[in-house]
């Protein structure tokens, strides 16, 4: 890796920003070999740091036209820095299906012919028994991506899953089935003694969420999610579900967990193995069930039982698709069914309704297999709703094509609608860079105080004049810290005594590379990943007329503890934004004077003109 | 009285950090391969277990080279280097594959309890992994050599799609 790049972007998503940036011509298919697909660690991946078992993925998105990310849990990352590498930059396309195995330090592409059709679940089994190491770590895609189904998933140690843009669409345009890692390399810490201290402390602190995240997951938090008015019910039209108790955490656990299972380093440990033992719904013992699958495959079509969402849930990871767009699309197909938009025969005789669990997992397994109504669902929502036509936009809820997860714009708080507006450089999510109802939602500062987040946060309701826009900014930034320096998400939203505060990373870093990097140090590299993301937005045509909410996140919520909320000022909560990002209002692009700032003058000449 | 490294083995989720933590104290760095414990995690069942050297010392008789003693304070086995060859004895009749190879010196890795303080167990976030008295430790002993006699209920892999 190049020593200058490396300090001005650390590692991970933000490193990758730049090869994407340097290496992908505008414009180009998301489905062509010439698109350049990354898997990338940071810095912190696999070493003692809590919650480092990640992999961030990097790629022009075939869902959305824009920049792709997406993260994975599991051991991949960790184990693709054992096998002696930090990046694997895939170029070009195969004729035909591959995979690629790295192991101790040597690369090699191997045929995969046989694996080709097989599952998730199916090909990892046979590929560790193929390399003779049942401890590798397989990052693979199912069916899905083969199907070119829009948001087909990388799907990491069976279970775990890069789900979202569609990495698994670009894995399968290349015609690679699998990327195999494992090794015996060792990662050198500058100076181990303090790093080992910081590491220690972070690990009891991080620990601490095990008795919240850890004992029900994240699927526990539903419940209270449901009771504040903020559980996106009925494809968005309500965020509150009277039947919420049947598809809780604690009823999770109750009937259907086996055990909990972490990811590397994880001292918290949310995964859920879980299984259907019996019945129409049967499963194989698995992971799954997160939150949001749970809201967005059960809660969202009105599911009353966790039973065949569970099914839902193991379907989409050993086929390899994202749960959440698969739900989000789901929900559309039921609406538009309910208002004669998708006729039976389109359905194949299914008739779709909410809470009708059998005919959501028959229309899953259309999409699944590409047949009738299930070709288009697997275009994703936005395409789905441009060939439906006949007002289908106003309820497809996506922003830049990307489906809206489980979180609301009305009644988790007003910084999510900032957030799926602009937030996200790859269109409606909730995660990346972070989860921004911890300000006012969860009322947490984060260890953000110093750094100038408002404080107290004001009512999660208001939208102007509060310093939202100030406050998102800041959350972002040090949420783009989790995919830079390859560690979870979960270690870094909570109370500032169960974080990776600021001050925490800094500590960990600084001894981990030996260059002194303050929290202030950090969100400067930060600040220029997540600029240089929205340059490559830009470049690709994003600017403010893309930053729209669809319709029915606008709308005022229909019933629960929210009813009645809407958004109102839109507008004015996009302009505190800008002004805080130091973007243009009006064109919504990082102003000169900005990407002076953080040396990308480059893109500067780029987005501006010369 | 010597104390004895044992686990609970249900409570271990298989976030590996004992082994992060083993090749630390060891020899300063991260990887698992230089770890003296290690975590298997079985695919299709409910298993993510710590294995580790259970101190049982029949790696010492089997040494052509004498490299291993018990050391009478820890009641670890202890490694000589110097006379260690890494001809992979220890690793031979290890049986529960407790033993291991140093991936730098191609030494043998054998479990050294840390000279009596134990990384893992410091570390371990589950609290899977414990340093006891001999006397309580022999209680984890018995019950993990009766769970061999459990007859499995789980099946491992039903007939679903």
């Amino acid at each position: 890796m190049r020593l200058d790049l490396l300090k001005l972007y650390l590692g991970g998503t933000g490193y990758a920003a730049r090869i994407l940036w340097d290496g992908l011509e505008r414009g180009i298919d998301p489905l062509s070999p010439e698109n350049i697909l990354i898997a990338c660690t940071g810095p912190l991946t696999g070493t003692l740091t809590p919650c480092s078992g990640s992999v961030e993925f990097a790629f022009k998105s075939p869902l959305t036209g824009i920049f792709g990310q997406s993260r994975a849990g599991g051991s991949f990352g960790p184990k693709l820095k054992y096998a002696g590498y930090d990046f694997i930059i895939i170029e070009g396309a195969s004729e035909k299906p591959v995979y690629l195995s790295i192991i101790d330090g040597s690369a090699e592409i191997r045929d995969a012919s046989h694996l080709w059709g097989k599952t998730v679940h199916e090909a990892t089994d046979i590929l560790l028994e193929e390399i003779g190491d049942l401890n590798a770590a397989a990052a693979c895609i199912g069916p899905g991506g083969e199907k070119l189904i829009k948001y087909a998933s990388i799907m990491v140690d069976y279970d775990r899953a890069a789900g979202r843009c569609g990495g698994g669409t670009v894995m399968g345009s290349k015609k690679l089935k699998a990327i195999v890692v494992n090794g015996d390399h060792e990662i050198e810490i500058a100076k181990p003694d303090e790093f080992y201290e910081a590491a220690k402390e972070a690990i009891s602190v991080v620990g601490r969420q095990r008795i919240s995240l850890g004992q029900f997951g994240t699927v526990g938090g539903l419940r209270g999610l449901n009771e504040s008015g903020a559980l996106p019910t009925k494809n968005f039209q309500t965020c509150y579900y009277e039947k919420a108790e049947k598809m809780s955490g604690e009823e999770l656990a109750r009937r259907y967990l086996i055990k909990r299972r972490a990811c590397a380093g994880c001292p918290i440990g949310c995964g859920r193995y879980v299984w259907v033992p019996s019945g129409p719904y049967i499963t194989p013992p698995h992971e799954g069930a997160e939150y949001e699958t749970t809201d967005m495959i059960g809660v969202q079509p009105m599911m009353e039982s966790l039973e065949p969402l569970i099914k839902a849930s193991y379907l989409c990871n050993t086929y390899g698709i994202d749960t959440i767009s698969a739900g989000n699309v789901i929900a559309f197909a039921i609406e538009a069914y309910e208002r004669g938009l998708i006729t039976d025969e389109d359905a194949g005789g299914i008739k779709l309704s909410w809470g009708d669990a059998d005919a959501c997992l028959k229309l899953l397994e259309l999409i699944i297999e590409r047949k009738m109504i299930g070709d288009l669902l697997a275009e994703g929502v936005r395409r789905a709703s441009e060939k439906i036509g006949r007002g289908a936009k106003d309820f497809a809820c996506h922003v830049k094509g990307l489906e809206v997860p489980a979180h609301d714009t009305r009644g988790t708080t007003k910084s999510f609608a900032i957030q799926y507006a602009i937030g996200n450089p790859r269109g409606a999510c909730h995660i990346e860079p972070i989860w921004v109802g911890v300000w006012d939602f969860s009322r947490s500062s984060l260890g953000l105080r110093e750094l100038g987040l408002p404080w107290p946060p004001p009512s999660r309701f208001a939208e102007t004049g509060v310093g939202r826009g100030e406050a998102c900014r800041l959350l972002w930034l040090y949420g783009e810290l989790a995919s830079i320096l390859g560690i979870c998400r979960f270690s870094m939203q909570g109370g500032e005594d169960e974080i990776l505060t600021p001050a925490r990373l800094s500590r960990l870093v600084s001894a981990l590379t030996g260059w002194e990097l303050s929290s202030q140090d950090l969100i400067k590299i930060s600040d220029r990943a997540y600029t240089l993301k929205r340059c490559f937005n830009v470049r690709e045509g994003v600017g403010r007329k893309d930053d729209r909410l669809p319709r029915r996140l606008m709308e005022p919520l229909t019933t629960g503890p929210t009813k009645g909320q809407k958004v109102e000022s839109l507008d004015a909560m996009l302009d505190e934004t800008y002004e805080a990002l130091g973007w243009d209002k009006k064109a919504g692009k990082p102003t000169r004077k900005k990407l002076r700032e953080l040396g990308l003058e480059d893109t500067a000449e780029v987005i501006w003109g010369g | 009285m010597p104390r004895s490294l044992v686990t609970n083995p249900d409570k271990c989720t298989g976030c590996r950090i004992c082994e992060l933590a083993c090749s630390y104290r060891h020899f300063k760095v991260f990887n698992p391969a230089r770890s003296r414990i290690r975590v298997v995690r079985l695919p299709h069942g409910p298993v993510d277990s710590p294995i580790y050297c259970i101190q049982c010392g029949l790696c010492i008789g089997a040494c052509p080279f004498s490299a291993l003693s018990r050391d009478l304070r820890t009641g670890a086995v202890k490694v000589d280097f110097e006379k260690c060859t890494g001809c992979g004895m220890c690793i031979h009749v290890c049986p529960y594959g407790a033993a291991s190879r140093d991936p730098e010196s191609h030494k043998a890795l054998i479990c050294d309890l840390c000279d009596g303080d134990p990384e893992c167990v410091k570390i371990c976030p589950e609290g899977v992994l414990l340093y006891l008295d001999s006397d309580d430790a022999a209680e984890y002993k018995r019950i993990a050599f009766s769970r061999l006699q459990r007859k499995e209920i789980t099946p491992l892999k039903p007939d679903a799609r």
